[in-house]
């Protein structure tokens, strides 16, 4: 057993890690959805989806030979309702929680604005939480279904393996599966934009700004709007 | 340091991220984002009202007590270090203000957006991408729900307040 000590160091370490790698590779979440939704480009979409395959073959093998330490975490309407605001958040700020610390590091006093107000927010709604109690997160994350508090209890590839017999890793190869057809679906759409653009480079279009110039010269109505997005992705 | 002078494919850091997280699940956990900085702000708040006032605030009492020894606080401070170091090392560090008060503005609204979803749900979007999802827990398929139609019509509004 790890001590909290050997947990805070290893978790500064990975953190370091994706640092370094997001940082030299301009990875962004907000990118990775706004950018698929709003300019057809694909660059981050590829990425997310090639580290959830890996994850998911990862983590639902490791279930499967009972190690590993999947989240005990209760489903709610809240996980929707939370997200939903999330993803509306961070496309008006122009960064997600990992290209915010990331930006921050480089300097980028807009993502640390964002950072900050974050903050505020987490603080502000915890004060809505003496009020309301809800979601009930002390009481209800205890894997059972609570539907006044619209909790419906603990339902991972753990307990499906655990209430089916069979191995985690059935389930996340049927997930993997699911997640490349996605996949090649991109890789489709892209090729079919190549061969009607008629160009022998994919769009490289990086995240937000480093975009802009790309869009600017293939679609000239996405070009003002892509101009004035948002800068904390570049 | 030749690294330091190109850009990476973000497909293969995120493959590189994604291996690393596997060995962090088996130590301790999925990558997480927002439960290191729900604490984060439990500790700012402490250290400003002080441990006996922030005491008398349900959420901080019952669900989540500051404290330092919380290994998701190290991974966001780790990404944050991580970033400053390969920027310097890659001549990229440079101060960058926004320029304009509607992106303040916006960058303002958004935080705070993210904050409360964050608070409500107690997942941000890497565990839902990157942790709930890939071990198939349905919170994970809630929130990438919630999430992608929140995107959808946070790019819509955005869209329609430039057009304006």
């Amino acid at each position: 057993m790890i001590t909290v000590d050997g947990q805070c160091l290893a978790a500064f370490i990975f953190g370091s890690t994706v640092g370094v790698l997001v940082q030299r590779s301009r990875w962004c979440n907000t990118a990775a959805l706004r950018d698929a939704m709003l300019f057809k480009s694909y660059r981050n979409t590829k990425a997310l989806l090639v580290a959830m395959m890996i994850l998911t073959v990862g983590f639902t093998a490791m279930i499967s030979f009972g190690n590993g330490n999947p989240m005990r975490f209760d489903v709610g309407i809240n996980q929707f309702i939370g997200l939903f605001l999330f993803g509306i958040g961070m496309v008006f700020a122009g960064a997600c929680t990992v290209s915010s610390w990331v930006k921050t590091g480089e300097g980028n006093i807009g993502a640390l604005w964002a950072l900050l107000f974050l903050i505020v927010g987490l603080f502000l709604s915890s004060l809505m939480w003496s009020f309301s109690y809800w979601p009930l997160a002390g009481q209800t994350m205890t894997g059972h279904s609570n539907a006044a508090g619209l909790q419906f209890g603990w339902a991972d590839a753990l307990t499906l393996q655990r209430d089916t017999g069979i191995p985690a890793i059935v389930f996340g190869l049927i997930q993997t599966a699911a997640l490349y057809a996605l996949y090649r679906r991109i890789l489709r759409r892209e090729r079919s934009t190549l061969a009607a653009e008629g160009k022998g480079e994919p769009v490289q279009g990086a995240s937000l700004t480093s975009a802009a110039p790309v869009l600017a010269k293939s679609t000239d109505g996405n070009a003002n709007v892509s101009a004035a997005l948002p800068t904390l992705g570049e | 340091m030749e690294f330091f002078k190109k850009s990476l494919d973000p497909i293969v850091a995120l493959a590189i991220i994604a291996v690393f997280d596997i060995f962090l699940f088996q130590i301790v956990g999925a990558w997480t984002v927002g439960g290191g900085e729900t604490m984060i702000a439990g500790l700012f708040v402490k250290a400003l009202v002080g441990a006996k006032e922030m005491n008398r605030i349900p959420f901080w009492r019952m669900v989540f007590k500051p404290t330092w020894a919380y290994w998701k606080i190290y991974i966001s401070l780790g990404m944050g270090f991580g970033a400053l170091v390969s920027a310097i090392l890659s001549k990229e560090f440079y101060w960058r203000v926004p320029k304009h008060l509607s992106e303040w503005v916006m960058i303002t609204i958004g935080g705070l957006l993210m904050g409360i979803g964050i608070r409500l749900s107690f997942v941000c979007n890497v565990s839902t991408f990157l942790g709930l999802t890939p071990e198939m827990n349905l919170g994970g398929y809630l929130a990438v729900s919630g999430l992608v139609i929140g995107a959808w019509v946070g790019t819509w509004v955005y869209k329609k307040i430039l057009e304006a």
